[in-house]
């Protein structure tokens, strides 16, 4: 067993896990927070993207030790005040969700991408969300969504 | 008439729960007392099989080992044809076919159980090719013969085509397996409720074939078992056969507590359907005029290990054989075969998909051997309001073909880059 301190969401942790744990495992099972989620378990699909001292990261590939001492953002920490995310509202107007299973994962990344760069060409924009695969939507929906959000951004 | 849904954007329901992360999947679901379920797959395409499971029986923290052995009733499912068994009995017929499920304290411990299950396989000779599977002396995958269906198809009369047609072209066209991919994969949990009804939590297609499934393997009353279904991460018809449900409800019934098991990306892939791997053979003719006047055409769908939607599959490719075009003769034979490969079944498209790879480069072949502009050539032959197919369906609905191919042509700039070639 391992001692770790981190910070998910805001909220600081210290618990005490498996060393051959994975960070994913952690977060579900230890955390409880579900949002992320597995598809591949290799860091192909990005499904379990989150984003770790600003970058994104597959809490797949990352054990849960290395963890220690990071800031960690997953989606159950999108929200401010109850009101969403920009881009999770995005999402959902444009059409963007499907099965939703990807989702969490594109949505990181797409946060992740505009506060990096606030106003991205589309190439930059598929770019962004390149590490992330959905088999429903055909991505063009995530294009549009995110042109949506950075509107939204602008805004705030 | 005004239209308060039609024409407008509607959010869909569940979106926010997906956007939030908070939208509830079989493998986001935890449940007090839970323990963990394991499948354990053939690693064979064709072998008997003898399973010996007490040393996995004995690991500490390993609740039982289910096997054939354990189905109360009958050992057998799917969803035209009952040819799946829950667990193979005596013979495997396919890579990734369930032989036992384990069940433990937690995932690790269904890991080191896993690898003391002892399973002798005495192989037997296999068969990988459909056509091959066709002959008489193929080996057999189940039964006497590996033809599971064949869909015939008459229109008109084919030797007066031939004789009408100048132009003939004649190929084989094969499109591959496809896997679905969909990306939640499989997952699903088993419960008892008080009154000892039977409940799997899964991601499914077919709540309702999977609730009847699950009590005649099980010997229940369908009213003792019961199928929630949760979202569902995408299914594309890979979700349509039975994957953990039989094994999920079996094992919450004899051990009284909830089990919960989550397939890998690789076992997603050895456990669920495939898209039909066809081979297709056409001959077309047309007159000198550019007219189709016969089609010929002959589809072997690979149907690997079990049926799934064989028929329907086949049926549907051979309906759709001919395109969108009118052409007066017409001979189609679509066959489903079983073989030792994985299975398939259902995905996008159910056999409509295949076809087009054939015919419309068959279109393309003639208009070459007619030297005319492959869009003239299909405006010549599409379906228009009035036309016939070749099931013998007139089409007097909307019909804007027409519409749909100069849009293309204009976009493209097909015609006109194809004057500039000529
Ligand atoms: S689950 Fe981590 S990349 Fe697919
Ligand atoms: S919405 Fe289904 S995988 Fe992206």
């Amino acid at each position: 067993m391992v001692n770790i301190n981190f910070t998910v969401n805001g909220k600081p942790y210290e618990i005490s896990i498996d060393e051959n744990m994975r960070l994913i495992d952690v977060l579900r099972d230890e955390l409880g927070l579900i949002g992320t989620k597995e598809g591949c378990g290799e860091g192909e699909c990005g499904a379990c993207t989150i984003i770790m001292d600003g970058e994104t990261v597959n809490s797949c590939l990352v054990m849960g030790f290395q963890a220690d001492g990071s800031n960690i953002v997953t989606i159950e920490g999108l929200e401010k005040d109850g009101q969403l995310h920009p881009v999770q509202r995005a999402y959902m107007e444009a059409g963007a969700v499907q099965c939703g299973f990807c989702i969490p994962g594109m949505v990181l990344s797409t946060k992740a991408l505009l506060d990096k760069n606030p106003s991205p060409s589309d190439e930059e924009i598929r770019e962004g969300i390149s590490g992330n695969l959905c088999r429903c939507t055909g991505y063009n929906k995530m294009l549009i969504a995110t042109k949506k959000a950075i509107e939204y951004m602008k805004g705030e | 008439m005004k239209l308060n849904i039609v024409g407008k954007n509607i959010i869909r329901v569940d979106a926010q729960a997906k956007v939030t992360g908070k939208a509830l999947y079989p493998q986001d679901i935890y449940l007090d007392n839970m323990v963990y379920g394991k499948t354990v797959r053939s690693t064979k395409p064709h072998a008997y099989i003898k399973i010996d499971i007490s040393e996995a029986e004995k690991v500490d923290g390993v609740l039982k080992v289910f096997t054939y052995k354990d189905i109360p009733n009958k050992n057998a499912h799917g969803v035209v044809l009952k040819d799946h068994e829950a667990f193979a009995s005596k013979k495997v017929i396919r890579i990734g076919e369930p032989i036992a499920f384990i069940v433990a304290e937690t995932q690790k411990i269904c890991e080191e159980a896993y690898k003391k299950i002892k399973i002798d396989y005495e192989e037997i000779p296999a068969v990988f090719d459909p056509v091959e599977a066709m002959k008489e002396d193929a080996p057999k995958v189940h039964g006497d013969s590996n033809i599971i269906y064949h869909f015939k198809l008459r229109h008109g009369d084919i030797e007066e085509g031939k004789r009408k047609s100048k132009y003939i072209v004649e190929n084989i066209y094969k499109s591959p397996m496809v896997e679905h991919a969909f990306l939640q994969p499989e997952a699903g949990l088993g419960y008892l409720e008080e009154d000892g009804t039977v409940v799997v939590v899964i991601a499914t297609q077919y709540p309702h074939y999977d609730r009847e499934e699950v009590a005649i393997n099980l010997g229940l009353p369908e009213e003792k078992v019961k199928i929630i279904n949760t979202n569902v991460g995408g299914a594309f018809g890979g979700r349509e056969d039975i994957s953990a449900q039989i094994h999920l409800a079996l094992a919450a019934m004899v051990l009284k507590r909830p089990v919960k098991v989550i397939f890998s990306r690789e076992e997603s892939f050895l456990a669920h359907s495939k898209r039909h791997p066809m081979i297709m053979k056409y001959k077309t003719g047309a007159d000198e005029n550019g007219y189709l006047q016969y089609m010929e055409a002959e589809i072997i769908g690979d149907s690997g290990a079990h049926c799934s939607w064989a028929m329907n599959v086949l049926r549907k490719a051979g309906v759709h054989a001919t395109g969108p075009y009118v052409i007066p003769h017409v001979k189609v034979d679509a066959y489903a075969v079983y073989t030792n490969n994985p299975y398939t079944g259902a995905m996008r498209g159910f056999g409509a998909t295949q076809v087009p790879i054939a015919h419309e480069q068959q279109m393309d072949a003639l208009a070459e051997k007619l030297g005319m502009n492959p869009i003239e050539f299909r405006m010549k032959n599409i379906f228009r309001r009035g036309s016939m197919t070749a099931t013998g369906q007139i089409l007097t609905d909307s019909v804007p073909l027409d519409r749909c191919l100069e849009a293309v042509d204009e976009r493209f700039k097909f015609s006109q880059l194809w004057k500039e070639v000529k």
